[in-house]
C-alpha cells in the first residue's frame, strides 16, 4: 500500500511539468452528424484547412470563424491530399488519384478528374493508397499498400493478376477455402499491379515510372525540408518494427511481396527467397520507431514551419502515430552521404491521445491533428495544438561521432545533470514473421560526457557506434540551467553508417 | 484436441528482470484491444469477464487462438511473447480492467443521417456487389439508383428502392461490400461498345448532383450522363461521342425493360448512329 502511494505521488509530480505548460490542446468541432474520422489534410492557399473524412467528404475549415464548407463528397477512403495553387485539390482515394476542381466558382467541386488510376485493385480491404507528395519539378509520388491475408481477393479485380505465388487466382479469390490458402498466400500479398510500390507520376498525370518497391502499409509519404522523399511503414511481416525510409529511385525497402512486379522478375515467389539475399537487396531504414515504446503505426510526415514551434524545430519533420499517445519528431544526421535519424517522442503525456493520422499547420501557427481508427485502436476528430511561445528544454540536433554522439540542446544545461545520460542499443532480426523482439540489447558504458562552453552541446563518449543498431539515448535526468526538465526525453538513433 | 506446450525459452537475451505486462501489452496487443470497447478484438473488460481466474486458459488461447467471433478477424498466435510474458500481460489486463464497465456499443450506423448521406442525387465510391473494386454508386433520386463501374467504364446495374447501406464497409476498414437497399431492375452484361476495348476512365463532372462520366474507348471520347425518371421508373442516359465513323452500340433487349433511343436506329438490340447522331443522343430506359 505504501509503495502504491509513493508511486502515485511520483506520477503526480511528473504530471506537474509537461507539454501542457507550453502548448494548448483543444478539440475542433467537426460538422454535426458526420463520421469525423480524418483521412487526409492540407492547407488551402487561402489559409483554410482542407479535410477529407473517412466516408469521402472533403470540407474546408476556416480557423478564423470555425466554419465548415462542403467542397466534395463521395470519395472512397481518401488518405492523402495536396492543395493546389488554383484552389483545386488532389486527393488519393482507393481507386485513383483525383483532382477536385471548382470550375463554376460556386465554392464546391463540380469536376472529379481522374489524374491517375493505372494500378491494380484486388478488392482486398488492406489495399490502401497514399499520397501524393510533389517534388520540386511537380512530379507526383504515390505509394500503394499491399493486401492482407485477413481476407481473400475479390472475384473481379482491376488490372492484371500475377501468377507468381503458391496460390492461384481461384484460390486467392475463394472465400470458402481461404482458411486453408491464407497461410501460403503470404501474410501480406501483392498479386495485383504496383501494390507495395512508389509510383512517380509526371505533373500532367500522363506518364508513370515505378520508382521504388518493398512497402507494406506505408501510411505516410512526404518530402522533408531538404527534399528527401520520406515514407513511413507499419510493423508486421518483414517489418521487425515500424521503419522510416529515405526513398531513392530503384530502391527496395524490405517487404518482398511487391517484387513480383519488378521488371523481368525471375526470382520466383519472393516470400520463399533466401532471407539473406533479400536482406542484401534492401535499403536499411533511415529510422526505426521501437514498437510499444515510441510508435506502433506511424503516419504522415509534415515539416514544422517557422514560428509555429520553438525556432530550433523549424524545418524539422514531425510524424504522426496511431497507437501511442504521441507524435514523433525527426532529427536528421548524415554520415558519408547516408541519411539517418534519431526519433523523439513529442506531446507524450499530453492530452493528445491516440489515432494521430494526419497533421497540417495552419496560417495561425497552430498544428491541426486529424484522427482516425478504421476499426483499429485510434481516435476521431481534430485536435488543435498551439505553442504559447514559452521556450523549453529539448534536443535540437544530434550528430553521430566516431566514439558516440554530439547532442545540441535548445537551452544551456545544468552541467551536473549530464552524468545521467544513458545509452542502450539493440538490433532487430529481419524475417518473414510478424514483428520482431529486440535483439542483442546492451547497455553502453558512458566513458565521458563533456559540455560545450555555451552549455548547449554535450559530447557523449560511448565508444564506437554499431551499424544497423538502434541506439537509445535516455535524457530523462537532464535539467536546464534554470532547472527545467526536458520535453521529449528519449532519442532513438538508427546508425546505418557509423562514422570512422 | 491439440496439445499445447506451455514451456518456452526466454524470448530476450536480456531477460533478467520480470516481464513488464503493461509494456508487453502496449507492444503486442494495443493495436487491437482497447480498455472498454471492442475494436478488432474484445475489450479488456470483456477479457476480464471471460478469463477472470483463468490465467492458464488465457495463456493457452493466446498461444493457439482460433476463430471464435463471426465477422471478426482471428488473432495471430502470440507465442513469441512467451509464457512468462503472457502471464504478465494477463495480470496487466486484470488490473486495469478492474471496476471498469464497457462502453455501450451503438447499434446501427450512428452517421446514417449525415447530410451528405441523405443528399439526393448522390455519387458515392464504395465497394459494391457484382462490380469491380472501382465501382461508383449513384442515387439518381429517391427511388432510382445505379452502379457505374470506373474499372471498366460501364453501367453494371440499376435498382429501384432506397440507395445503399455502407455501414458494414465504413464501420470497419473496408473489408465488406455496401448493401443495395432495393431491387435490381436492370443489369448490363457488357459495355455497349463491346468487350475487350481499350478503355480509359477520365473522371466525372457533377451537374445538379448528377454525374457526367467521361472516358475513352480506343480513340473515341465518350461522355455519358444520367437523369432519373421519377417513381423508380428508370432513367435517361445521354451520350456525347466524338467519332468519325458510324457507330453500332449494343443494348440487348431484356424483359421488363423498354429502351427508346431519340436518335439513330435501334433494332435487334443494336443502335446504329451516324457520327452526327453520335455527337448527342439519349436512350430512355423504362424499368419496372
Amino acid at each position: 500500500m505504501k509503495t502504491a502511494t509513493f508511486l502515485a505521488s511520483l506520477t503526480l509530480a511528473a504530471a506537474a511539468y509537461g507539454w501542457t505548460e507550453h502548448f494548448s490542446f483543444e478539440n475542433v468541432a467537426t460538422p454535426p452528424g458526420m463520421d469525423p474520422q480524418v483521412g487526409a489534410m492540407d492547407r488551402m492557399p487561402d489559409g483554410r484547412i482542407a479535410v477529407a473524412f473517412h466516408r469521402g467528404e472533403v470540407m474546408f475549415y476556416n480557423p478564423a470563424d470555425h466554419s465548415w464548407k462542403l467542397f466534395a463528397t463521395g470519395l472512397q477512403e481518401p488518405l492523402g491530399m495536396l492543395a493546389e495553387a488554383d484552389g483545386s485539390v488532389l486527393v488519393m482515394q482507393r481507386a485513383e488519384l483525383t483532382r477536385l476542381k471548382d470550375t463554376d466558382g460556386d465554392g464546391s467541386a463540380d469536376e472529379y478528374e481522374t489524374v491517375f488510376d493505372d494500378f491494380g485493385l484486388s478488392g482486398n480491404y488492406h489495399e490502401f493508397a497514399y499520397g501524393p507528395a510533389r517534388d520540386a519539378e511537380g512530379n507526383l509520388f504515390i505509394v500503394l499498400g499491399v493486401a492482407s491475408n485477413g481476407a481473400p481477393m475479390a472475384k473481379e479485380i482491376r488490372g492484371a493478376f500475377s501468377e507468381i505465388g503458391q496460390v492461384d487466382f481461384n484460390g486467392m479469390t475463394a472465400r470458402e477455402t481461404w482458411g486453408k490458402n491464407k497461410n501460403t498466400a503470404g501474410r501480406m500479398y501483392a498479386r495485383v499491379k504496383w501494390r507495395g510500390w512508389v509510383l512517380k507520376i509526371s505533373p500532367d498525370g500522363k506518364t508513370m515510372e515505378p520508382y521504388a518497391s518493398g512497402f507494406r502499409s506505408p501510411n505516410g509519404i512526404g518530402f522533408d525540408a531538404k527534399g528527401r522523399l520520406l515514407i513511413t511503414d507499419n510493423q508486421g511481416d518483414w517489418r521487425p518494427t515500424s521503419p522510416l525510409y529515405d526513398v531513392r529511385e530503384g530502391g527496395f525497402y524490405g517487404h518482398p511481396a511487391s517484387l513480383v512486379w519488378q521488371k523481368g522478375w525471375n526470382g520466383g515467389d519472393p516470400r520463399l527467397m533466401d532471407v539473406a539475399k533479400l536482406d542484401a537487396m534492401q535499403t536499411p531504414a533511415a529510422g526505426f520507431f521501437p514498437q510499444g515504446e515510441l510508435a506502433n503505426s506511424p503516419t504522415w510526415p509534415v515539416i514544422i514551419p517557422q514560428v509555429a514551434f520553438p525556432e530550433g524545430m523549424a524545418g524539422q519533420t514531425v510524424i504522426g502515430e496511431m497507437n501511442q499517445p504521441n507524435l514523433v519528431r525527426v532529427l536528421d544526421d548524415e554520415v558519408d552521404g547516408v541519411f539517418q535519424t534519431a526519433l523523439i517522442p513529442m506531446f507524450d503525456g499530453s492530452p493528445l491521445g491516440i489515432g494521430n493520422n494526419r497533421m497540417v499547420f495552419g496560417n495561425d501557427g497552430a498544428m491541426y491533428v486529424g484522427k482516425t481508427a478504421l476499426s483499429w485502436a485510434g481516435g476521431k476528430g481534430i485536435t488543435r495544438i498551439k505553442w504559447n511561445g514559452k521556450e523549453f528544454l529539448s534536443l535540437e540536433k544530434i550528430k553521430a561521432l566516431p566514439k558516440g554522439f554530439a547532442l545540441r540542446f535548445s537551452q544551456p544545461l545544468d552541467s551536473l545533470t549530464i552524468k545521467t545520460l544513458a545509452v542502450k542499443r539493440h538490433t532487430y532480426q529481419y524475417h518473414q514473421a510478424y514483428g520482431a523482439p529486440k535483439k542483442n540489447e546492451e547497455l553502453l558504458v558512458v566513458g565521458g560526457a563533456t559540455l560545450s562552453e555555451d552549455g548547449m552541446t554535450v559530447t557523449l563518449d560511448v565508444g564506437s557506434l554499431a551499424e544497423r543498431y538502434l541506439h537509445l539515448i535516455d535524457m530523462t535526468g537532464l535539467l536546464s540551467q534554470e532547472g527545467g526538465k526536458i520535453l521529449g526525453n528519449k532519442a532513438w538513433y538508427h546508425v546505418v553508417k557509423a562514422p570512422k | 484436441m491439440k496439445q499445447i506446450s506451455l514451456t518456452f525459452a526466454a524470448a530476450f537475451s536480456v531477460a533478467a528482470a520480470a516481464p513488464d505486462g503493461k509494456q508487453l501489452f502496449t507492444t503486442n496487443c494495443s493495436a487491437c484491444h482497447m480498455l472498454d470497447q471492442m475494436v478488432v478484438g474484445p475489450s479488456l473488460v470483456e477479457m476480464r469477464s471471460l478469463y477472470g481466474g483463468k490465467q492458464d486458459d488465457f495463456v493457452k488461447w493466446s498461444i493457439a487462438p482460433q476463430k471464435k467471433r463471426p465477422g471478426a478477424i482471428e488473432m495471430p498466435s502470440q507465442a513469441h511473447i512467451g509464457e512468462e510474458g503472457l502471464r504478465a500481460i494477463y495480470m496487466h489486463v486484470m488490473q486495469v480492467s478492474k471496476g471498469v464497465t464497457a462502453k455501450k456499443q451503438e447499434k446501427g450506423d450512428p452517421y446514417a443521417t449525415a447530410p451528405t448521406h441523405l443528399a439526393r442525387p448522390q455519387v458515392q465510391r464504395i465497394f459494391m456487389p457484382d462490380a469491380s473494386p472501382a465501382a461508383i454508386a449513384v442515387a439518381l433520386d429517391d427511388t432510382n439508383s445505379l452502379c457505374w463501374d470506373a474499372g471498366n467504364c460501364r453501367l453494371r446495374y440499376a435498382w429501384k428502392g432506397g440507395f445503399i447501406d455502407g455501414f458494414s464497409y465504413w464501420q470497419g476498414n473496408g473489408s465488406s461490400l455496401a448493401k443495395i437497399l432495393g431491387t435490381v431492375n436492370y443489369t448490363e452484361q457488357a459495355s455497349p461498345f463491346g468487350r475487350d476495348q481499350d478503355l480509359k476512365f477520365l473522371g466525372y463532372k457533377v451537374k445538379d448532383g448528377l454525374p457526367v462520366f467521361r472516358y475513352q474507348v480506343g480513340e473515341k471520347m465518350v461522355i455519358e450522363a444520367y437523369s432519373p425518371i421519377g417513381g423508380g421508373l428508370g432513367f435517361v442516359r445521354s451520350f456525347a461521342i466524338v467519332t468519325t465513323a458510324p457507330l453500332v452500340l449494343d443494348f440487348p433487349a431484356q424483359s421488363g425493360v423498354a429502351i427508346v433511343a431519340n436518335k439513330g436506329r435501334l433494332e435487334g438490340g443494336k443502335l446504329t448512329l451516324s457520327p452526327a447522331e453520335a455527337a448527342a443522343f439519349n436512350l430512355t430506359f423504362s424499368l419496372k
